[in-house]
């Protein structure tokens, strides 16, 4: 353990901590005291530590001029959609890994997770004439399928190893007690597994929300096009650079994933399980 | 209420074979216990009954119905786990009711008998509580109550005590004899624990390798132990073995002798040594006493509180009718101390 007691050791310690918190969090803060400089005082030769002016102009013209608030919607359809898809397919696919023994299980498994060493670019390359083929280019729809295609051989490994913690009694004693396999699973096994479930429903929603490449590949409309692409080409193309609209358009883009990470982190709490077994 | 019937049962698991041949009668009401070392095979035989896992073959009958196609719930059979198996997400009183629920009895009749065996066990302040919130001795009475509510013909028990501190499980031990005259049920349970076995049991079942030793009362295997195995297991601290060419009074045959600590007397002519060490227990003392041409050192039991000095050159000796005997099988030969227990 790090001992704490000396005051050499709490300088070291607090000197590191405010080194890392700096690197992570100064970015964060450029971007927000950028989105609410003027134009005038973000090229400055020397810039502003804390904004001379403050202006909303940003935000405005982000929301009511651009694309912004047709892209956000997008993505939002899209990533919960796709994300919904993702934890409940790779619930049912997790489950049946881990407590279930049928022959081909294994490879099934490790083909599936074989998937994840490819390069996420070099599949795009084989998508792109599948989806050209189904009629799947340029539609939200595909879109989505390319996000789960991607995201569930994780999701589903990071709920097998979940279930298969989940203690072999338990099933057995809700058999014993007259549960079919499918009611088990309903109730009792679902209801403690919302932690992980909800932890693989953010890891797929960001997945898709976070995407550039795919969605800039696969999406040709604008009206179709989700946010990560949609702020590249608004704000940084190459007839202009509008900094001060690309950070506010950002905030507002990231806001969704933050609010979302605050709201659902009460479920990250561990112990839901306790008392089960001991 | 029912008696249940084991039949050449065996149970392989892949090559493994993990129970061989078991035949097992065990009557209407009867409270049998399962002991053996880790690993013979006793919670297998236990899911067997309880329907968790399939037999290999052999014949399994719960009353007159041969069940090893019926599926658990239908067996009228309720098991307490040794983990107890709580489901953690709902309350004492959902756990208990959960079968009920299942099977489609109405709210009121759950009601009923939940509340019912939660007094039985002194639980019903508790209902209201999740399993977290619950000591491990409340746990444990919650995964018996969840067993009584289902009023079934037979209990079985894996190990529930192995998971409370001794005072615990001194109370509960007394618990369960207590409920075992109260509801009369057939019961089977399964624990390492000599005192338990010997106290709750109206018929122990010794296993070992996925066989069954022997079966019989208590005081029957203490006494007329079938086999050197037997003879061990039962009773603690356990059973002393010399060949038997130490001893002059062996009878004629024997390979082994075997002689209890509680029956070995320091100080009266027989075998000479010299005590290696004494642990005191307050009650007993028990001396280990190492013999000439002995690998294990003879552990002898004293009455009351007396340490002795190490090093210390002694006799051990024996009444005449404390010998037990073995052949070079392991099995005992009838001697004096076969007496048959009465
Ligand atoms: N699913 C399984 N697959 C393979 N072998 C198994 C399986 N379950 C149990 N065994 C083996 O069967 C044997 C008996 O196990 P069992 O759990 O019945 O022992 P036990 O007598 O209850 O031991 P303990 O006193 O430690 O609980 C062990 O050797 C174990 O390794
Ligand atoms: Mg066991």
């Amino acid at each position: 353990m790090l001992d704490l007691s000396t005051w050499q050791a709490k300088t070291v310690f607090t000197a590191l901590a405010v080194l890392i918190g700096f690197f992570l969090f100064f970015p964060v803060y450029w971007l927000v005291i950028s989105s609410v400089k003027p134009d005038h005082e973000l090229y400055l030769l020397s810039p502003t530590i804390w904004p001379n002016e403050f202006t909303l102009k940003h935000f405005k013209t982000a929301l009511f001029e651009g694309g912004l608030p047709l892209h956000l919607t997008n993505s939002l359809i899209v990533s919960l959609s796709s994300a919904a898809i993702n934890a409940t397919l790779a619930v049912y696919a997790g489950y049946s890994f881990a407590k279930y023994r049928y022959f081909g299980r294994k490879p099934v498994m490790l083909f599936m997770l074989s998937a994840q060493m490819f390069p996420f670019g070099l599949l795009l390359i084989t998508i792109y004439p599948m989806f050209t083929d189904w009629g799947l280019l340029d539609s939200r729809f595909g879109l989505m399928v390319s996000y789960i295609v991607f995201a569930l051989p994780v999701a589903t490994y990071m709920l097998y190893s979940y279930f298969s913690q989940v203690p072999n009694e338990l099933i057995e004693a809700a058999r014993a007690d007259g549960a079919s396999d499918l009611r088990i699973f309903h109730t009792i096994v679902l209801p403690i597994s919302v932690p992980p479930i909800v932890t693989v429903f953010l890891y797929s929603f960001m997945w898709s929300w976070n995407d550039l490449l795919y969605s800039l590949t696969l999406i040709v409309s604008d009206d179709k096009r989700t946010v990560g692409p949609g702020l590249l080409l608004n704000y940084l193309n190459e007839s202009n650079a509008d900094w001060g609209g690309a950070m506010a358009a950002s905030l507002m883009a990231a806001a969704p994933v933050v609010i979302g990470f605050m709201a659902l982190q009460r479920f990250f709490i561990q112990g839901v399980t306790a008392g089960a077994v001991k | 209420m029912a008696n249940l019937k084991i039949a050449g049962l065996c149970k392989d698991y892949g090559p493994v074979e993990v129970l061989k041949n078991i035949d097992l009668d065990i009557k209407d009401g009867e409270f049998v216990v399962f002991v053996g070392p880790s690993g013979c095979g006793k919670s297998t035989l236990l899911r067997m009954i309880c329907g968790l896992d399939e037999v290999t073959s052999g014949a399994l009958a719960i009353g007159d119905q041969i069940v090893n196609d019926v599926p658990s719930s239908k067996r009228g059979i309720a098991m307490v786990f040794q983990s107890y198996a709580l489901y953690p997400h709902m309350s004492v009183a959902k756990n208990m009711g959960y079968a009920l629920r299942l099977a489609g009895e109405d709210a009121s009749e759950i009601d009923r008998r939940v509340k019912a065996a939660a007094e039985i066990l002194k639980i019903d302040h508790l209902l209201d509580r999740k399993p977290r919130q619950l000591s491990g001795g409340q746990r444990q009475r919650v995964a018996i109550g969840r067993a009584i509510v289902r009023e079934p013909e037979v209990f079985l028990f894996d190990e529930p005590l192995s998971n409370l501190d001794a005072a615990l499980r001194v109370d509960m031990r007394m618990e369960f004899a207590r409920l075992k005259k109260r509801l009369g049920t057939t019961m089977i349970y399964v624990t390492h624990d000599q005192v338990e076995a010997m106290t709750l049991a109206d018929k122990i079942v010794v296993m070992n390798a996925g066989r069954v030793e022997q079966v019989g009362a208590p005081i029957e295997l203490y006494h007329a132990p079938m086999n050197r195995f037997v003879a061990e297991f039962i009773g603690s601290p356990r059973m002393n073995i010399l060949p038997a060419g130490l001893v002059a009074d062996a009878p004629a045959g024997a390979d082994t002798v075997g002689l209890r600590p509680e029956q070995l007397v320091l100080g009266e002519a027989g075998l000479r040594g010299k005590v290696l060490t004494t642990e005191r227990l307050g009650s007993d003392t028990f001396a280990y006493v190492e013999i000439d041409g002995l690998e294990r050192p003879l552990v002898v039991r004293k009455g009351g509180d007396e340490a002795l000095a190490s090093g210390l050159d002694v006799t051990v000796g024996w009444g005449a009718d404390a010998l037990y005997a073995f052949d070079a099988e392991g099995r005992a030969l009838q001697v004096a101390p076969l007496k048959a227990a009465s």
